[in-house]
């Protein structure tokens, strides 16, 4: 009996001293995290988004607008900024958000991060980031919870420069009761987050304005629509289909064409692909107008189109943009504070909010909200596509 | 009516593709005995075959060759290379653990399917890819066709349809009026005492992979036809094919042809009368309900044991 007590003890400090030893490196890594960084040595800057996969057209979209905003402002910041990727393709799940998260908190050079680019990136790693002190700056991550409700689903180190699906739901909605007078709106959701949180949003408000709305939902690796285009009404104005996959929406217009319905597909900014979502007469939204029409975005615009010279002018680019704007402005700020380093990368976190920028590259000026780490007086924008492919702003 | 019309094509269509996937399920277990979990990836890599073959020849907007051509052209260039790969996996993931335990190739199956889904997405990336069948011959395969009520039956589903079915026709006849397909019957029913007799239980095994991964060829882009295909698409695509074959009695080809049917409907009825969020459900809980209360299928034999 006295020996498997001794065991037992013996067991109990052996595992008490291993947990100690697993927890050293840790506390260290912790520590280094949070070193002083000299603002005269290259500092690093993470974009996490997709560069791969469905979603591969955003991020290197993203990319290369991020590219172009570190190349232009580090002059006008003084910094020395190196920009590092992270690839987080959405097939993947969160897990190589997850995977980057780790990489980055553990750098103590990386003192922001661009991203990540989806919601669901965003949910799965903002502890992390917040735990670390790493400010997260989201270029297109839309989901209302993120940053508003009673259970947030990101921290207080994640901002966002577009606005929320709490503005995109019932923007979206608006146009269609105002400009396209709808009576019958059927509304399409993918079983996850994005989608289910923007169909929501825009069938309240479409319920509230005495709109019939027929709410469907199927899976987000349905590939064949073709039922549920059945199940669409002949008087339907339009299809609301908030999918993250352009391609889908293409697919569903498609085959309402194939059925004879004469419904529109109305997609969400997880559509907006010039490139893939190009059925004439459909709409889509997103947070980012057509920004050559702000007459001082011109010299911007024509630099960028300079290292870009085959790529075409889309709305996932430009916040990126802004974000490293937001970005590095508050690492400068961070500087000033620390009279030269970077004490703590809280100091950026404490100064993202503070940020406000004249000129901002969506249009007018850019401040957050004082309540929220949203944009103040962020606003959706709704183009339909035309015969020639081309997305025109209608609203 | 108009709707149950729409639903039957819809199911029928559908169908068709899981009845050819189905049949390389039931091709390769009825000889080997073997769970070829790497099947829906082949099917996959079917419908990449097809979409390089279709860039290859002007892509949707602009094809050098003729519509029916270019049809021919890309099923077949996916069913040719299908057949390679079909033998390629055979010669080096299944004929090492030909007398391995059981587990063993079911194993290598499931490593062949990841490899070949990732490997996939390594290459060509993770987007999907869009055959755009709406842009070949100006919309002519979605706005021709006949009508039956109000529902118009467009030229692609007719395409779809009559090809599977064509293919399923063909298979049925090689395999009942040929040598080989009596050699592949004799090797189904004993494979030892087929070899005793002279068959070359090789060649009948790799014949098999080769119909059967070209079916799978064939399926990948008669799917593509109408929906977007990515590097993952093939295991959810598998694994209904491997219901569809279950449900007919795995190892009959005439079960697969109708398994496949009937899943088909089974969805297509789900999604449209009751709710799409049942339909997966529906289609997995079939499988269970077979494997529980019928497992050698509808057209299978049951395992009857000497004791």
């Amino acid at each position: 009996m006295k020996r498997a007590i001794m065991l037992a003890l013996v067991s109990v400090v052996a595992a008490v001293l291993a947990a100690t030893a697993v927890a050293r490196p840790a506390a260290k890594v912790s520590a280094d995290a949070q070193q002083a960084v000299s603002c005269k040595s290259t500092l690093k800057i993470a974009l996490v988004t997709p560069l791969t996969g469905g979603a591969g057209f955003l991020g290197n979209a993203q990319l290369s607008w991020a590219k172009y905003a570190v190349k232009r402002l580090q002059k006008t910041y003084g910094l020395r900024i190196r920009l590092v990727t992270g690839d987080t393709p959405v097939e993947q799940g969160p897990a190589p958000a997850q995977a980057l998260a780790q990489k980055y908190v553990a750098d103590k050079s990386v003192v922001a991060v661009i991203g990540p680019a989806t919601s669901g990136a965003v949910a799965a790693t903002s502890r992390t980031y917040f735990q670390a002190g790493l400010a997260h700056i989201s270029p297109s991550a839309t989901r209302t919870s993120l940053t508003q409700g009673t259970v947030k689903e990101a921290t207080q180190a994640f901002f966002r420069v577009v606005g929320g699906d709490y503005i995109q739901g019932p923007s979206d909605a608006k146009f269609m009761v105002e400009k396209l007078k709808v009576s019958k709106v059927v509304i399409i959701d993918f079983q996850e987050p994005y989608s289910v949180g923007l169909a929501d949003a825009a069938q309240s408000f479409l319920k509230a304005k005495g709109v019939t709305v027929i709410r469907e939902s199927t899976s987000v690796k349905t590939t064949d629509f073709s039922s549920l285009v059945t199940k669409v009404p002949n008087d339907a104005q339009i299809v609301f289909f908030p999918t993250q996959q352009p391609e889908d929406a293409q697919t569903f217009g498609q085959q309402l064409l194939e059925q004879g319905k004469r419904a529109k597909v109305f997609g969400g900014d997880g559509s907006n692909s010039p490139d893939k979502f190009k059925l004439p007469g459909s709409y889509v939204s997103n947070f980012a107008p057509d920004i050559s029409g702000f007459a001082y975005n011109k010299a911007l615009i024509a630099g960028w189109k300079r290292d870009n010279p085959k790529s075409s002018l889309e709305s996932f680019g430009p916040p990126t943009y802004g974000a490293v704007q937001v970005a590095m402005n508050a690492i400068k700020r961070a500087c000033n504070v620390g009279k030269g380093q970077i004490k703590d990368r809280r100091d950026v976190v404490r100064n993202v909010k503070r940020i406000v920028v004249k000129n901002w590259i969506l249009g007018g000026d850019f401040r957050f909200s004082t309540r929220t780490n949203d944009p103040l007086n962020a606003r959706f924008y709704i183009f339909q596509i035309q015969s020639n492919g081309s997305y025109k702003l209608v609203g | 009516m108009d709707t149950f019309i729409q639903l039957t094509l819809n199911g029928l269509t559908l169908g068709s593709v899981y009845a050819l996937i189905a049949l390389g399920y039931s091709l390769v277990y009825g000889i080997l005995k073997l769970l070829n979990f790497a099947h829906g990836d082949v099917f996959m890599v079917g419908s990449f075959i097809g979409y390089g073959a279709l860039q290859a020849l002007g892509g949707s907007a602009n094809p050098k060759v003729p519509l029916w051509l270019l049809l021919v052209l890309v099923t077949l260039a996916a069913m040719v290379g299908c057949a390679i790969l079909g033998v390629a996996i055979e010669r080096f993931a299944y004929r090492p653990l030909r007398n391995a335990p059981r587990i063993a190739p079911l194993i290598s199956a499931l490593g062949v399917s990841f490899f070949l889904a990732y490997s996939v997405q390594l290459l060509f990336g993770a987007e999907q890819r869009d055959y755009d069948a709406f842009a070949l011959g100006e919309g002519t395969l979605f706005f021709s066709g006949f009508d039956i009520g109000n529902v118009r039956v467009p030229l692609l589903r007719i395409i779809i349809i009559v090809a599977a079915f064509v293919l399923m026709v063909l298979l049925w006849l090689l395999v009942t009026k040929t040598r080989i397909g009596k050699a592949m019957r004799a090797t189904s029913h004993d494979r030892e005492a087929a070899a005793m007799m002279g068959i070359n239980i090789d060649r009948v095994i790799v014949f098999a992979f080769v119909l059967g991964s070209a079916l799978a060829g064939a399926a990948g882009v008669l799917f593509a036809l109408r929906a977007p295909t990515s590097a993952t698409i093939g295991f959810i695509i598998g694994l209904k094919g491997f219901t569809a074959a279950v449900i007919g009695g795995i190892g009959s080809i005439p079960g697969a042809m109708a398994g496949g049917l009937i899943l088909g409907f089974a969805e297509a009825f789900t999604q449209g009368y009751i709710s799409t969020r049942w339909s997966d459900l529906l289609v997995f809980a079939i499988l269970i309900a077979f494997m529980l209360f019928r497992p050698q299928g509808l057209f299978g034999r049951p395992d009857i044991n000497k004791v």
